[in-house]
């Protein structure tokens, strides 16, 4: 009798992770196909109008982009606490701290020059979201709260506080009782880059993308995050202060993502209304796993979950395929390519057994 | 069952990890019935050798009868296959699930799971070998006596015919320990073979029918246990009485006082009094297990004192660890080099920065490339190997990455060293390089030795400490010989017949 058994590699195959990612989007293309069928739409079709919805002109591919900063920002913001073996599920809270933060300087100074109130914008988004992510640190240090559970629970926290002051205080009298503040004075908006619909939140993607590089490769600080993510009986042996680590993390990782939130209250809804909380802080924790928490590969994954969105709102146009099915694919990714990576690792080989 | 043979034999069993012996020439028989006590030091290659029993390393010469066939494991499900079975000693258990699901575990067996039955069989079996337990406790709210029990009854769920202890009573009160043995003893008059590992003569002696004494790799004795004569005859076969090797140590004349413990008390810790000067080398010696590990990583930083003084460099413990300066001061080299000392992913310039970083900073930025530099000078000093500083340090082998700590702590211009087992499995010039490297940083530094090996204490040491049970029971010089002679009594405990040959003790 033959028999398939899985041996340990010592180094890892050069291409394989690439040829594993490949694979694992395809699966998840032809799980996705499947699904279509059995739902009676036509499956080739529909992987195709997903393609050429997300990519197929000018304008989607303007649309992935926008979509792919919040992500970008969330995830960025995620994988430095994952670095730290802190796993900061709450990205999602942390976007929607950041939009109120920012949102509460536009409503209070809208008649201040973009020059002053778009920076005052920003600080406030960190500083709220930077809190909030340093609610489960200090929880985790000091009464040994598991930080999983803490960040997830302040999500739905956050959410509440959001729709409360949309729904009451900040609540515009004007909106025939929608629950939407004001729309943002105009010097309240961060502006488009020329020629395009992309606003210069892409800029600020970039800025703490390579920030970000910057620090883990050359910074001393950077330095004892990785120490400290990688052996936690060796940071105490050289002495790191991995109770500050938590915190700046935490602080971090909560402020990136209310910068998240400050760009799509400012620059693509105008305004903040519940409807701004559409899950991007959760798609981040996918990115960051796909991306293996390196800044440049959570810019592609970010811009291709992002793709995936938009092609799923064509999909869901075309041929009234439920929007829940992006949900569905997004998960089918991170588990194909999860599962995949343990063929990075092992390798195989048949064994004949008596 | 023919009786001829023994149930095990283990026959010329050798196992190597890269030039060192960790096991040689290995011949020992294990019967049914019967409990056979390994005794042996840390490093003596207790466990190498009942790895390859259970399956988990396969040897490099010899062979394992069962029964007087020879098997090759290939896993350790082969092993287990035959009915051998190992009590770790950390636990292998599902802390969510109760006693009985943990024993049922992994059981081949119908899918649906039977709670009543389950629990019946499992407090049948319980009192047929007395290890009472509760089979629906969850496993999170025992001890670890009760714990360990849990693991006894799922080797004896699976009808093992072989049970292997690994310093089972490390982890137990006196109490817990007293009832292991009751069981132990039961399981033996059910036919089955009990292999006791441990380094606990009192223990031993108590216990066995047959002892082994294992020292560096090779079986120094096996007898059955009416024939020891003397505990202290077992101590010293354990110790071993080598020669000295003659090391050139020119006499440093000693300075200031670096390290000073005083009445420190923190189980299990007992008024513990110690002395370090800038220019000698304190040797600590004593069978493992008996407080040296806490006394360390109280001087270390890693553990909090209890009461009583602990002075660094004549600054008190927390203000010295609060602000602690890279270099000139205290460097650590202990026993765990992959664990503690280095990150086994990291890079060896990343190895190297861990504990000299703040001496490669300018403001936030960190230099590696000085810091590469020097330490490529220091692999050509220390002759590491590879000789690359971007290995990984898990591509060292044990001896080389002890020097590259080694040479990482030293360029940091200490002024205490603590150094702990820093020759465990090292081979014979590695060994002498880390010696002349040790005898050389007296000159600046004071210099704790922390050691299991005697000869080494011996042949390093300018005065020497005793450990035995949380305290330090002797210090003394290093050519004081009454003392030395006793040695081996203080380590097994035997203080009084040690006090008597200490006139005005």
């Amino acid at each position: 009798m033959l028999n398939l058994t899985a041996y340990k590699r010592q180094e890892p195959h050069p291409w394989s992770s690439c040829l594993v990612f490949l694979a694992a989007v395809l699966l998840s293309l032809a799980v996705s196909a499947i699904l279509l069928k059995l739902q009676g739409k036509p499956a080739l079709q529909g992987i195709e109008l997903l393609f050429r919805g997300a990519l197929g002109s000018r304008w989607s591919i303007e649309d992935c982009l926008i979509k792919a900063i919040p992500i970008f920002l969330c995830s960025l913001g995620v994988a430095i606490a994952f670095r730290l073996q802190i796993w900061n599920i709450g990205a999602e809270g942390q976007f929607a701290l950041g939009a109120i933060g920012a949102t509460w300087a536009a409503l209070t100074f809208p008649d201040q020059p973009a020059y002053l109130l778009l920076p005052l914008m920003a600080v406030m988004a960190f500083v709220a979201g930077g809190l909030w992510g340093l609610v489960p640190a200090l929880l985790k240090l000091r009464m040994r709260a598991n930080e999983i559970i803490v960040t997830l629970m302040l999500n739905y926290i956050a959410i509440l506080l959001l729709d409360y002051l949309v729904y009451g205080r900040w609540k515009d009298p004007g909106s025939f009782g929608f629950p939407m503040t004001k729309t943002f004075s105009a010097t309240a908006i961060v502006p488009k880059i020329t020629g395009t619909e992309i606003n210069w939140g892409l800029g600020l993607c970039l800025i703490c993308g390579m920030v970000m590089w910057v620090f883990f490769r050359f910074t001393r600080k950077g330095f004892e995050l990785k120490v400290a993510g990688e052996n936690l009986n060796a940071t105490r042996y050289a002495g790191l202060p991995y109770e500050k680590l938590v915190c700046f993390v935490m602080i971090t990782s909560g402020a990136l993502a209310g910068w998240a939130g400050f760009i799509e209250a400012s620059a693509t809804i105008n305004r903040l209304q519940p409807s701004i909380m559409v899950g991007y802080g959760y798609t981040a924790i996918v990115v960051a796993w796909l991306a293996r928490l390196n800044p440049l590969t959570i810019g592609i994954a970010s811009f291709l979950l992002a793709a995936l969105r938009v092609g799923i709102e064509n999909l869901q146009l075309e041929l009234q395929v439920p929007a829940a099915f992006g949900g569905i694919m997004e998960g089918m990714i991170l588990l194909t390519v999860l599962a995949g990576s343990y063929f990075n690792e092992f390798g195989f080989r048949l064994r004949r057994r008596s | 069952m023919s009786h001829d043979h023994p149930l095990i034999r283990l026959e010329g069993l050798t196992k190597k990890f890269g030039p060192l012996y960790a096991n040689r020439d290995i011949t020992l028989d294990i019967r049914a019935g019967r409990i056979k006590s390994l005794l042996g030091e840390n490093g003596a290659g207790k466990s190498t050798l009942m790895g390859m029993l259970a399956g988990r390393l396969r040897p490099d010469g010899g062979r394992i009868l069962i029964e007087g066939r020879p098997r090759h494991f290939s896993s350790a499900r082969d092993a287990i296959s035959e009915g051998i079975g190992m009590v770790y000693q950390h636990f292998m258990l599902v802390d969510a699930m109760t006693v009985a699901e943990n024993i049922f575990l992994g059981h081949p067996g119908g899918i649906l799971l039977q709670q009543d039955a389950m629990e019946r069989q499992v407090e049948a079996l319980a009192r047929q070998v007395r290890l009472e337990i509760d089979p629906r406790a969850r496993i999170a709210d025992l001890s670890m006596g009760e714990k360990q029990r849990v693991e006894i009854l799922k080797l004896l769920f699976r009808r093992n015919r072989v049970l292997i202890f690994d310093e089972p009573t490390a982890v137990l009160t006196p109490q817990e320990s007293k009832q292991l043995f009751e069981a132990l003893r039961e399981m033996a008059r059910q036919d089955k073979a009990i292999v006791f590992i441990s380094h606990k003569l009192d223990e031993v002696l108590d216990l066995s029918d047959e002892i082994a004494v294992l020292r560096k790799g090779e079986v120094v004795a096996d007898m059955t246990a009416d024939r020891v004569q003397t505990k202290e005859a077992l101590a010293r076969l354990m110790v071993g009485r080598e020669v000295i090797l003659q090391v050139d140590r020119e006499p440093v004349e000693t300075r200031q006082t670096v390290l000073r413990v005083r009445g420190l008390n923190d189980a299990p810790l007992k008024d513990v009094n110690l002395t370090v000067r800038q220019g000698e080398i304190l040797g600590l010696v004593g069978v493992a297990g008996n407080g040296q590990k806490p006394l360390v990583e109280t001087i270390c930083g890693l553990r909090a004192p209890g009461t009583g003084h602990v002075r660094l460099m004549g600054q008190n413990w927390s203000r010295f660890f609060r602000k602690r300066r890279w270099d000139g001061n205290l460097s650590y080299v202990p026993e765990d080099r992959q664990g503690l000392a280095t990150c086994r992913n990291l890079s060896l310039t990343e190895n190297f920065l861990l504990t000299t970083r703040q001496g490669f900073s300018r403001g936030p930025w960190l230099q590696r490339p000085a810091a590469e530099k020097r330490l490529r000078e220091l692999i050509q000093t220390f002759d590491i190997h590879p000789p690359d500083p971007l290995s990984q340090a898990r591509q060292l082998s044990g001896g080389n990455l002890q020097k590259m700590v080694l040479a990482r702590e030293f360029f940091r211009r200490p002024r205490l060293i603590v150094a702990e087992q820093p020759t465990q499995g090292l081979d014979i010039a590695a060994t002498e390089d880390v010696w002349g490297v040790l005898l050389k940083a007296r000159s600046r530094a004071g210099i704790l030795l922390v050691t299991g090996d005697l000869a080494e204490a011996l042949s390093l040491s300018d005065r020497l400490a005793v450990m035995f049970d949380g305290r330090i029971v002797d210090t003394f010089d290093a050519d004081d010989r009454a003392k030395i002679d006793a040695i081996g009594l203080m380590m097994a405990g035997v203080t009084e017949t040690a006090r008597s040959a200490i006139p005005d003790a």
